[in-house]
C-alpha cells in the first residue's frame, strides 16, 4: 500500500475473490458437523458406558469408523475456517496473520489427520 | 448481538479447546487401555466434569445460533420482532439442551466414570 498516489493507495484493498467460496464451504461443513454431530452425541448417550473395551468395541465398527472420519474432516475444516476469519478480523499486522494463518493450517491438517489414523488403528485392530 | 458474539465465542472456543479434547480422546483411545485410563482420570475430575459440560453447552449454544443464522441466511426472520424472539430463544434451548444432556448422563449412569 504506497502512500503516494491516489490509485497506490486504495491498490489491493479490494474483494479477496475467493470470500463467496469460503461462505459456502462453511455453511456446507456446518451442515455436515450438525448431521455427524447428532450422531456423535446420540451415539454416545446410546452407549453408556465409557470403558474402554465398550468405546473401542463400538469405534471399531464399520458404520462408527467411517463416520468418525467424516466427523474429523468436517470438524477440523469447519473450525479451520472459523479460526482463519477470526484471524482475519483482529490481526492486522501482515507478518503475523501471514504465521498465525500458516500455523492454523498445519495444525487444522495435522490434528485431522491425527484422528482419521487413531480411529483407523482401532477400526482396523491394530492393538487387539 | 450477544448471540453473534456467543457464535464466535463458543466457535472458536470449541475450536481450541474441544478438538483438543477429541484429539486427547481418540489418541487415548488408539494407544490403548493405560492411556485411556488416564483420559478418563481427567475428564472425571471436577475441572473435566467443568470442561465437557462447558464443551456441550458451547456446542448447543453455537448449534442453535448456526440453525438460526441458516434461517436468517435463506431471507426469512429479519422481521424486529421474529429476530429479537430467536435471538433470545436461541440460547435458552441450548441452555435447556445442556442440562437435559447432563442430567441424564449423571442421572442414568452417574457420571462418565
Amino acid at each position: 500500500m504506497g502512500g503516494g498516489t491516489s490509485i497506490g493507495r486504495v491498490r489491493g484493498l479490494g474483494s479477496a475473490h475467493d470470500g463467496a467460496h469460503h461462505w459456502l464451504k462453511h455453511r456446507l461443513t456446518a451442515i455436515s458437523n450438525l448431521i455427524l454431530m447428532s450422531w456423535f452425541i446420540v451415539s454416545l448417550l446410546l452407549l453408556g458406558d465409557y470403558s474402554y473395551e465398550s468405546v473401542t468395541a463400538w469405534m471399531s465398527q464399520p458404520i462408527s469408523a467411517v463416520a468418525m472420519m467424516l466427523l474429523s474432516v468436517s470438524l477440523f475444516w469447519h473450525a479451520q475456517m472459523g479460526l482463519t476469519v477470526l484471524i482475519e478480523d483482529y490481526i492486522h499486522n501482515s507478518g503475523s496473520k501471514f504465521g498465525l494463518l500458516t500455523l492454523l493450517n498445519l495444525a487444522a491438517v495435522g490434528g485431522a489427520v491425527f484422528a482419521i489414523f487413531s480411529v483407523a488403528t482401532l477400526a482396523f485392530g491394530a492393538n487387539a | 448481538m450477544l448471540v453473534s458474539i456467543l457464535h464466535r465465542a463458543t466457535g472458536d472456543g470449541m475450536a481450541l479447546v474441544g478438538l483438543g479434547v477429541f484429539l486427547w480422546w481418540l489418541g487415548a483411545l488408539a494407544s490403548g487401555p493405560e492411556a485411556y485410563e488416564t483420559f478418563l482420570w481427567a475428564a472425571t475430575s471436577p475441572v473435566g466434569y467443568v470442561v465437557m459440560i462447558g464443551l456441550t453447552w458451547a456446542f448447543f449454544t453455537h448449534m442453535m445460533s448456526g440453525l438460526r443464522h441458516f434461517v436468517l441466511d435463506i431471507g426469512a426472520g429479519y422481521e424486529l420482532d421474529t429476530n429479537k424472539m430467536w435471538s433470545m430463544l436461541s440460547p435458552i434451548i441450548a441452555a435447556i439442551l445442556t442440562v437435559s444432556v447432563w442430567t441424564y448422563v449423571l442421572l442414568r449412569d452417574g457420571g462418565l466414570g
